[in-house]
């Protein structure tokens, strides 16, 4: 799979992020241990762990977000290089204008060109401390409309349509707090993007005019100082480049010989020929060049390489801290615990006749014997003192059940319906289970029985009278059976 | 070493399903008011990436336990062959629908499973029970009783333990009480440790299995303090903006920015509750919580013109500077005799004409967007007990889930009300407010204050949450 870049990925990762949440955390566990498991070999590189899921999981359609936010700004990395070369070449054919009558003054030129440069470099270095300093944080905010990687970031809300912007997560999301440090490092990189290609676009124009103009640079000043002093300050000044580029140190000779004086249209305070003048005034571009090159290109490439590494790094760091990304290192690198079900569950779907919801008939005319299922109750007098209020008189006890074998069930059963009684009463604890034992006995009391006969199960509470949900418990299966003469009834306790 | 398998048995409605449901935290077990739909086994092992470590078997209840007991006694010549003759029920009634029931929750009892009987304690001891005890004495497996403490302590229930007790001593070595309901993670753990009880070859695997549920249990904690953290940094720091053009109404606006601010936050928590709930396994929870609320609600509206993404004044800054720049090179251009004066008069050329055209400049559209305008932000929240107020609400409702077994079919109700959440130290408190300050004033400078974050909530779960229960 392709590989994009960083900051491509950094907007892709959390958007994918974002919409990974709605799919079921154990889907997402066991997905992201199973590429998890295929990336251990960077689990110390969580980046780069991320980064490799990302490609693994992510259609190139989930991608395009991060490539237009990446083609984006490289399209604002271009037009900030245009737009530092331009000024830059500007600034340089205003400074080093020269039409023949008056001599460029070389002080001048270094003022302009490269002194401010040393001043914003200056303020750079504070405004990239740390943030825990309030008054520098307080300044980078007050200066931060000056920073052309700020405003860079408003170019790029105006000019760009909303949807192709993906840079926009770093400014204008939920996710514009984590990605901070990036940001500013962003608007960093941005600027002195500008400022070293504003150099190269001074360094550029100073070749150009040197190559196919003439320039003639002097120096001049009011105060009494001697040629001697001024050529110590240059070459203290060459001191970086003296080494290695030898030629760009002005000489002592050409130091006194390019101090100017502007009396009486200006005058050089040693003239030997137009032409000789015009050749030695022309000297100084080594120097200049040498100037520009050290105090202003050479520091910009190292603050732009600063800027680049940091972005770089807190998009990195950015990365493995987007809300998602560290529970999603966590799934990949941590064993995956599985207390779950194997498989879904296989229950019967019981379809219960509309009996279930018959309610339970209140009284009835019946003398018949009752059977005592599984030892539901010990006192005869009494169960048969509640059941008479329900219209049921007990002519039999009988046992089934519980310690007695299926044989004695069976052998009942046909005893009970050989005397062919009204109908038949079974009473059953209500807070244990129809279990299919229990089922098979009714089924075959009425097998038995016949069909028309009534077959009143009574349900018995254990201390109380009969819980709501054993009720229903009892109605649910007994319904199964689709019996119509069959009734379920609660035995309701009374002194 | 052979796997711990674990077999739980019993009568139907009796608890089972909650019992496995607590300790496999699977809210997928039916619980059905009509015995007998389980028919068959239903596994749930403790897997670790691919290894399992052991295993529980949801198995039906007994149905026909006293003619499934009838029919071994009958093939039983003596004691020696009753697991024998329990091994020939199941191959003679694999097939058999009748026995369906009990050949399913045998078969795994058999193989070698341990036996853990489940009883409900809140009902007594019958003659209908002895059967299935029998039969499961008859296999000649080590075997559990587990008596169920549901009912006893969520609605008041008779106890019966202790009748269940003397009932179960004859048939199980080792009898246990345990209420499914009540059962935090640690006695889950303890249940599980009792299980080794049964054969000492499992106590070494179920030992790390314990272990290895520990480490889970410590990754969830961390995730779920995680998932609090950018849920609270998301809150603290959202904004809703909208730009207007100079001529647009602000208060309409203004209400519908505020109302979404609100549905977004609100948005945030139950994302954070969802997720956290499903760390905890929890998926289908109905909850029942107050939605959030803000607190002074105008104290967070802001309304600012802006230019280009600058304000006026910087606009007006930016021109005076831009217009110094032109001016000094009038300045060069005169070498210096002007005595500055382009560049002052550049100044101040730039700057008033930013500032009159500033109105002008701000209608322009540029490819479909106005260059400048109004601009209406709600947010960050600036109120300074918010961020606690929905940390407490986190706090306790993670309590509650981490807390809650997966044997609840209920809604979840979570009252805030009810809440006395207490910072453990004021070092801590020192150590929240730090990190809110930023949050509050936007100053993020370092991407691990989220980790910070997320480190300090998890100290929080370790017990100073209280709630009226917990005085009570």
């Amino acid at each position: 799979m392709t590989h994009f870049s960083l900051l491509s990925d950094l907007i892709n990762l959390s958007r994918v992020l974002e919409a990974d949440r709605a799919i079921d955390l154990d889907e997402r566990k066991q997905r992201d241990r199973a590429v998890g498991l295929t990336l251990q070999h960077d689990r110390n590189k969580p980046a780069s762990q991320i980064r490799a899921w990302l490609y693994k999981l992510s259609s190139a359609a989930n991608l395009t977000q991060g490539q237009q936010g990446a083609r984006l700004y490289h399209l604002l990395c271009v037009a900030l290089v245009v737009a530092g070369f331009i000024a830059g070449w500007g600034l340089a054919s205003v400074v080093l204008f020269y039409d023949g009558k008056q001599p460029i003054n070389i002080v001048n030129t270094l003022v302009i060109l490269v002194l401010p440069q040393l001043l914003l470099l200056l303020l750079w270095v504070l405004t990239a401390l740390p943030l825990r300093l309030t008054i520098i944080s307080s300044m980078g905010a007050m200066l931060g409309f000056l920073n052309p990687g700020r405003l860079a970031r408003h170019a790029a809300e105006l000019f760009a349509g909303k949807d192709k912007q993906g840079l926009d997560i770093l400014w204008h999301s939920d996710h514009a707090t984590i990605l901070m440090p990036a940001t500013r490092w962003l608007f960093s990189f941005w600027s002195q993007l500008f400022a070293f290609c504003f150099n190269i676009g001074i360094l550029a124009k100073v070749l150009f005019l040197v190559s196919f103009s003439d320039l003639a640079f002097v120096w001049s000043t009011t105060l009494t100082i001697n040629d001697g002093a001024f050529h110590q300050l240059l070459t203290i000044l060459s001191t970086p480049w003296a080494a290695i580029f030898a030629d760009a140190v002005p000489s002592a000779e050409l130091v006194a010989n390019s101090r100017y004086f502007r009396l009486d249209e200006g005058a050089l305070s040693d003239v030997a020929s137009t032409t000789q003048q015009a050749i030695t005034l022309g000297q100084w571009w080594p120097f200049l060049l040498a100037a520009i090159s050290c105090y202003g290109l050479l520091p910009r490439l190292l603050t732009l390489g600063i800027s680049w590494y940091r972005f770089r790094h807190h998009m990195r760091t950015a990365l493995c801290n987007l809300p998602g990304a560290p529970e999603l290192l966590a799934r990949m690198n941590s064993p995956l615990v599985s207390t779950l079900a194997e498989a879904p569950e296989q229950a019967l779907n019981i379809v219960v006749e509309s009996d279930t919801g018959k309610p339970e008939a209140s009284h009835y005319t019946l003398r018949c014997p009752l059977v005592d299922w599984s030892g539901a109750c010990s006192d005869e007098s009494l169960i048969s003192q509640w059941i008479a209020s329900m219209g049921i008189e007990v002519s039999a006890f009988h046992e089934a059940g519980g310690r007695l074998s299926t044989q004695q069930d069976a052998e009942l059963m046909a005893s009970l319906c050989g005397d062919a009684p009204d109908g038949i009463s079974v009473l059953v604890k209500a807070w244990e289970p129809p279990m299919l034992e229990f089922l098979d006995f009714l089924r075959g009391l009425r097998q038995r029985c016949g069909e028309k006969r009534p077959i009143v199960v009574l349900m018995l509470g254990d201390t109380d009278n009969v819980d709501a949900s054993d009720r229903e418990t009892w109605q649910l299966t007994l319904a199964q059976l689709g019996d119509p003469n069959l009734h379920v009834e609660s035995v309701v306790r009374s002194l | 070493m052979t796997l711990p398998v674990f077999a739980i048995v019993g009568h139907p409605n009796k608890g089972k399903s909650s019992i496995v449901s607590t300790l496999s935290e699977d809210e997928s077990v039916a619980i059905s008011p009509v015995p007998g739909t389980t028919i068959n086994n239903r596994h749930y092992p403790l897997a670790v990436d691919d290894a399992i470590l052991y295993e529980l078997i949801d198995t039906p209840g007994f149905q026909r336990a006293r003619a499934a007991f009838e029919w071994m006694r009958n093939h039983a010549a003596s004691a020696m062959d009753r697991a024998d003759s329990v091994r020939r029920f199941i191959e003679v009634h694999r097939d058999d629908p009748h026995f369906a029931a009990e050949c399913q929750l045998l078969t795994p009892i058999m193989a070698g499973a341990g036996i853990l009987y489940v009883v409900d304690g809140s009902r007594p001891f019958g003659e209908d029970y002895e059967a299935e005890m029998e039969i499961l004495r008859w296999t000649g497996q080590a075997s559990m009783a587990l008596i169920n403490m549901i009912l006893i302590n969520m609605i008041g229930e008779s106890d019966y333990s202790e009748d269940w007790r003397k009932a179960l001593g004859q048939y199980f070595r080792i009898v246990r009480v345990f209420d499914v309901m009540e059962a935090d993670f640690n006695r889950r753990l303890q249940l599980l440790s009792a299980f080794g009880e049964l054969r000492e070859e499992w106590r070494a695997p179920l030992e790390k299995a314990i272990q290895i549920l520990r480490e889970e249990q410590a990754r969830r904690q961390a995730l779920t303090a995680r998932v609090i953290a950018e849920m609270l940094v998301g809150m603290m720091t959202h904004v809703n903006r909208q730009m207007l053009s100079m001529n647009d109404a602000t208060d309409a606006v203004r209400e519908s920015l505020l109302e979404n601010y609100k549905h977004d936050l609100i948005r945030m928590e139950q994302a954070c509750r969802d997720e956290v709930e499903r760390i905890y396994h929890h998926k289908h929870l109905q909850r029942q919580e107050p939605l959030v609320k803000l607190l002074d609600e105008d104290m967070f509206s802001r309304q600012s013109w802006v230019l280009f993404g600058l304000t006026r004044k910087q606009l007006i800054a930016t021109g005076a500077i831009g217009g110094a720049a032109a001016g000094g090179v009038i300045d060069l251009v005169a070498h210096g005799t002007s005595l500055l004066l382009g560049s002052g008069l550049g100044a101040l050329a730039g700057g008033v004409s930013a500032w009159l055209t500033s109105d002008r400049i701000a209608n322009i559209n540029v490819l479909g967007h106005p260059l400048g305008g109004k601009e209406i932000s709600i947010g960050p929240m600036p109120n300074i007990n918010f961020p606690y107020v929905v940390l407490g609400r986190a706090l306790l409702h993670h309590r509650i889930v981490e807390e809650r077994t997966h044997a609840h079919r209920g809604p979840l109700a979570i009252d805030p009300q009810s809440l006395n959440w207490q910072l453990s130290d004021v070092n801590t408190r020192r150590r929240f407010e730090k990190i809110f300050s930023k949050l509050r004033k936007q100053e993020t400078g370092s991407a691990d204050l989220l980790t910070s974050l997320a480190a300090l909530i998890e100290d929080q779960f370790k017990g100073t949450l209280k709630t009226e229960s917990d005085s009570e």
